[in-house]
């Protein structure tokens, strides 16, 4: 395990780099901009607030924030600071509610919503993508331009279709929300039967949009693998078919992992604003209207979030990469 | 007069390619392999060695199919058994395979003893991980090769240990019959003298019966093999000892490919082009005649409508050829 | 390169997926000819106008010349048209609710022949009380029985319809001409006709032109955001390649860094900078494919990592050919396959990310241009998918699907010629 080990480390360095890159774009990017950020940020408020001395509090609360007036170097320390006690500033769209506080109730239904969509979504285009590679003949001939097809349909064009069709046509599927509206969330059997009714659509919708990509790269992936030279040699010392089938798709699935590790920000991306078609009250939907309201405390909080999430996904993709494949371990000893 | 271990008679295979054209790349094939001896099969590339070895194997798939010939295996037929019965009870115990580019020919994610197993109960599901384990571990060792090999994945292993590896799997079940396609001719010298000692040792050792090496190197066949046969178009033009083939060969093209071979010294790039002009006739349609008709110095005008049969030339040789042996040896003394 | 070419076209995917891009591109050319003007213009006065030929009713009244046309089954058409399967449902519930309500009138539900026109308004005209009100019955479904009533009225009335004039003279009205049920027009002496394919928008813009001025700009976007991704990725790739050491350590940093960092953050934290009124789509276009050159940078490095060592690079670096040389002559032909698959997929991409930055509200400002995603925007702001207006979202989706499906099957074409290993 001396290999894994060596790897594990790298990646556990990797995964904190990118953390802190990430921290800094977040403190950078409003800064880079011309002019005065913290006014042009309050700009964008002042429009749906009427009260100035709530204005006037929030210009206030924010100029201390950002610190302006202070060295860059102690800004971001500041910044740091206040990230380090879980402080991600008081929305302007709810305040004084702090945005810690709204992405703490969003966040658990976009990961909800999202992990077993997307794990869903990459097991079922796997699937299709090997049997594709493996029965090939007419099943792949067709196969193969609709996942071409459903791969080049955006996140939320899917969402659209399967709302009009699933919900506004055949009346299976309530049109919007997390739950029904009126319930109060508490642990209840009508409770629940409601969240899992609401919840279909947008899963179904984000399932469908991955597994065209995967199933394509895995069909690929097998088919490479099936010309591969010990395929033939394993036939020849006298294996079984079905068993050499599982040595090649085992060793088609592994780029896969790896693969995923690589399109899941593109793909939780997508799934953000497959959420805004169904109003679930996830993080896309709050980000939306954070964007809709000016509240740019809550915005760059979100997009924080999002990025450390699709961070940590990218870490365990790798760290089980490295325990599945053992081409990584051996690739530790080579250098 | 020593036990036949292995005979062929009238073989003949073909690919059927993806336009359904057959492509008969092995026509006719007889001969025998006594016990304790080797053959070497020599020609140029594309000449149908490689695709006499894997017919041999009498265990076809797609797009490689068996049409006609038998071959019989220490007195059994297994030509036309089905095909489930050759893999369990011929492939790896009766005739064993080490594939041209051993490479690539063993699963990178599946360590080397997992292999052994998987082949061990490929054949029979019975026999104990220990007794296996037992058997590989003293296999290994009478060959010389590091024990911890088996624990290891291919992809930590340097090319000639992984052909020496691929050597001991494909030997394992004790074949009567190896067929070695071109074993050693992607190592270094080094390795190469290894791989080369190993297979006289399983000879010597009795864990192999018999054996046929695939090769285009000519002086090595003369170092590894007790008869030499040379293919030309999908046929063997000549058998005879290794002594005889390579300073007295008798048929045209054995004369050129033996000629070019010997004669390293001066301008070697020269007398290799202008050997044997011309290029193997198209096995889609193959000449009703001679198939070596048109690149032949010698060529009369009845070669090019009756094909010989191979005929006996006393002391254990065989020749293809319209002209006689002694015709030959006076047109090759004119020369 | 002609020999590529053939090869390449040989490729169903490859035909089929250029075949709708080209396409794709005479639309866009073509019809602006024909239907000139501002895409935005809002024409119609209402929102969401279904799809359909429109003609001038004010036109339609003095045209040339009125055909009498006696067409089977007119009638039949007009009838159905006033009195729709779910009319008579309505008719039946009520006569039902009738039958319980007054206890001398008997119905059952088998009675009632729907198909029967006659027998069930005869049924309705003798039976129906808008007075009545029936226990257990909502206000809106009252007034849709009402409503029923009046729309009814007359169904199978056949007097001719009467159009008189203002006289400014006299100040008195005219009649100046009568309308029968056999009278026709012919639709091309009507000065005024509008085809409207795809009906109007929420603002009552015309879809289809909309649509056509929409595909135009999200293809420059994905043309503009694919130039610079590609450019990028290919410089950056062929330093990190070539030179490796440093340079390649800091370029292989960087992209790593990005690839993992979701664009998408990046896109909406940056356009969000950046502000509404300076986002125009140019502006849209450079910002995306500034955030996305990192698959090229990748693909180019390991293509040019693998031909770095190769025998004629090696002559020509022994033959003491300058850096730039070696790259354009030695390396760039080689790779140039990879980088053309790349752009192919930035562009379809950079499209993708457009329609998913203007769903957001953070795409190209609004009012000026129509792009897929502005299009996609607008139709789910004003709802339209809840009031039934299909033809505002439905052809947008079917348009970015296919542009993506068609740069992906000329991808994967490509790539079947270049990877051979794919072929079979």
């Amino acid at each position: 395990m001396k290999g894994y080990g060596k790897y594990f480390t790298k990646k556990i360095i990797w995964f904190f780099i990118t953390l802190v890159a990430a921290i800094i774009l977040n403190f950078a990017l409003p800064r880079l901009m011309p002019g005065d950020p913290v006014a042009m940020i309050i700009s964008r408020v002042a429009q749906n607030i009427n009260d100035p001395a709530v204005l006037r509090q929030m210009y206030e609360s924010y100029m201390q924030r950002f610190g302006l007036d202070r060295p860059v170097i102690e800004q971001f320390f500041i910044y740091v600071g206040n990230l380090l006690q879980g402080d991600l500033g008081l929305s302007f769209s709810r305040y004084p509610r702090p945005v810690s506080d709204i992405i703490a109730h969003a966040l658990p239904w976009t990961i909800g919503l999202q992990l077993p969509a997307i794990l869903v979504g990459w097991t079922l285009g796997n699937v299709l993508g090997a049997l594709a590679a493996y029965i090939r003949k007419g099943f792949d001939k067709a196969l193969m331009p609709i996942m071409l097809f459903m791969g080049g349909i955006p996140a939320f064009g899917m969402a659209i279709i399967l709302l009009t069709v699933f919900s506004l046509n055949l009346g299976l599927f309530p049109i919007a929300g997390g739950f029904e509206q009126g319930l109060i969330p508490h642990m209840s059997w009508r409770f629940v039967f409601s969240i899992i009714q609401h919840y279909h659509l947008p899963f179904w919708s984000i399932v469908l949009i991955s597994i065209g990509g995967q199933a394509i790269g895995m069909r690929s992936m097998s088919i490479y693998e099936l010309n591969a030279d010990y395929v033939k040699y394993s036939r020849y010392m006298g294996i079984k078919d079905r068993k050499i089938v599982g040595y090649v798709f085992r060793n088609a699935m592994l780029p896969q992992v790896t693969g995923l590790a690589l399109s899941i920000g593109a793909m939780v991306g997508g799934a953000l604003v497959a959420e805004i078609i169904f109003s679930y009250p996830g993080l896309g939907t709050t980000l939306l209207q954070a964007i809709r309201e000016g509240d740019y405390p809550l915005l760059s909080g979100i997009a924080l979030i999002i990025t450390v999430m699709v961070l940590l996904a990218v870490f365990i993709l790798d760290v089980i990469y490295g325990l599945i494949d053992p081409r990584v371990r051996a690739a530790q000893y080579e250098e | 007069m020593s036990k036949i271990m292995l005979e062929v008679n009238g073989l003949t295979t073909k690919y059927i390619t993806r336009y359904n054209e057959s492509v008969y790349a092995v026509n006719d094939v007889s001969f025998q392999v006594e016990e304790g001896k080797s053959v070497g099969i020599a020609g140029e590339s594309g000449c149908g060695k490689s695709t006499l070895a894997l017919s041999l194997m009498g265990y076809y798939f797609p797009p490689l199919h068996y049409t006609k010939g038998d071959i019989i295996i220490d007195g059994r037929n297994i030509s036309g058994m089905d095909p489930d019965d050759v893999r369990k009870n011929i492939l790896g115990t009766e005739i064993a395979y080490i594939p041209q580019a051993a490479m690539n020919a063993l699963n990178p994610t599946r360590k080397v003893i997992r292999f052994i197993e998987d082949v061990i109960w490929a054949h029979d599901p019975k026999i104990s991980k220990k007794d296996i384990h037992d058997l590989a571990r003293e296999r290994f060792e009478t060959l010389n090769l590091p024990e911890d090999t088996l624990n290891k994945y291919p992809v930590e292993l340097s090319g000639g240990m992984k052909q020496r590896t691929v050597i001991s799997i494909s030997t394992i079940l004790s074949p009567k019959v190896l067929i070695a396609d071109e074993p050693s001719s992607a190592l270094d010298v080094t390795s190469q003298k290894m791989v080369i000692k190993m297979i006289h040792d399983l000879m010597e050792l009795g864990y192999i019966k018999s054996m046929i090496f695939i090769t285009h190197e000519l002086p090595l066949l003369y170092n590894v093999t007790d008869d030499i046969m040379v293919m030309y178009a999908g046929q063997i033009v000549e058998r005879g000892s290794a002594d005889q083939m390579i300073f007295d060969p008798i048929h045209p093209y054995s004369k050129g490919l033996m000629g070019s071979i010997l004669v390293p010294e001066d301008g070697t790039r020269d007398v290799k082009i202008t050997a044997i002009p011309g290029t193997p006739p198209n096995l889609k349609k193959p000449p009703d005649g001679c198939r070596f008709a048109e690149r032949c110095q010698y060529v009369k005008s009845q070669c090019r409508v009756q094909n010989m049969e191979l005929a006996g030339l006393g002391n254990g040789r065989t020749s293809r050829c319209m002209m006689s042996e002694e015709e030959l040896r006076e047109a090759y003394k004119n020369e | 390169m002609k020999n590529t070419l053939k090869q390449v076209f040989r490729s169903a995917n490859f035909r089929i997926g250029f075949i709708i891009i080209v396409l794709i591109l005479l639309l866009i050319t073509i019809y602006p000819i024909f239907s000139p003007g501002n895409p935005l213009q809002m024409i119609g006065y209402d929102s969401f106008i279904p799809p359909g030929l429109y003609v001038s009713l004010y036109d339609s009244l003095d045209v040339p010349r009125i055909y009498t046309l006696r067409l089977e089954g007119a009638d039949q058409i007009r009838i159905y048209a006033k009195l729709r399967p779910t009319d008579r449902e309505l008719i039946r519930d009520w006569l039902l609710l009738y039958s319980e309500y007054n206890e001398v009138f008997e119905l059952r539900k088998e009675d009632i022949n729907l198909e029967d026109t006659e027998a069930l308004l005869g049924l309705w005209w003798t039976y129906f009380d808008p007075e009545i009100r029936f226990e257990n019955l909502t206000i809106a479904e009252r007034r849709a029985f009402a409503r029923l009533d009046t729309r009814i009225d007359g169904i199978f009335d056949l007097y001719d319809k009467y159009i008189w004039t203002y006289n400014p003279e006299t100040g008195e009205q005219e009649l100046v001409g009568s309308v029968t049920n056999l009278a026709y027009i012919n639709v091309s002496d009507v000065t005024n006709v509008r085809l409207l394919p795809l009906g109007t928008d929420n603002f009552g813009r015309d879809m289809f032109k909309q649509l056509v001025s929409a595909i135009t700009t999200s293809l420059a976007i994905g043309l503009i955001a694919g130039l610079i991704a590609t450019m990028i990725g290919l410089v950056l790739g062929l330093l990190s390649g070539y030179l490796s050491g440093f340079v390649d350590d800091v370029i292989m940093f960087f992209t790593n860094l990005f690839t993992v960092i979701p664009g998408i953050v990046l896109l909406i934290l940056i356009s969000y900078s950046i502000g509404q009124e300076q986002r125009g789509p140019a502006t849209v276009a450079i910002v995306i494919g500034l955030t996305s050159w990192v698959w090229t940078t990748r693909s180019v490095r390991a293509q040019v990592l693998s031909l770095r060592n190769r025998d004629h690079v090696n002559l020509s670096k022994l033959s003491g050919h300058s850096l730039p040389r070696i790259v354009i002559k030695d390396i760039l032909p080689y790779i140039a396959s990879y980088v053309v698959m790349a752009f192919i997929l930035q562009v379809s991409s950079a499209i993708l990310a457009e329609a998913g930055l203007s769903m957001l509200g953070l795409g190209p400002r609004t009012t000026e241009t129509a792009t897929l995603g502005l299009m996609m925007n607008w139709a789910m702001r004003y709802t339209a998918h809840l009031s039934g207006a299909w033809w505002a979202y439905y052809p947008v989706i079917l348009v970015i699907a296919l542009i993506s499906f068609a740069l992906n099957l000329i991808n994967t074409g490509l790539d079947r010629v270049f990877n051979p290993q794919l072929r079979d």
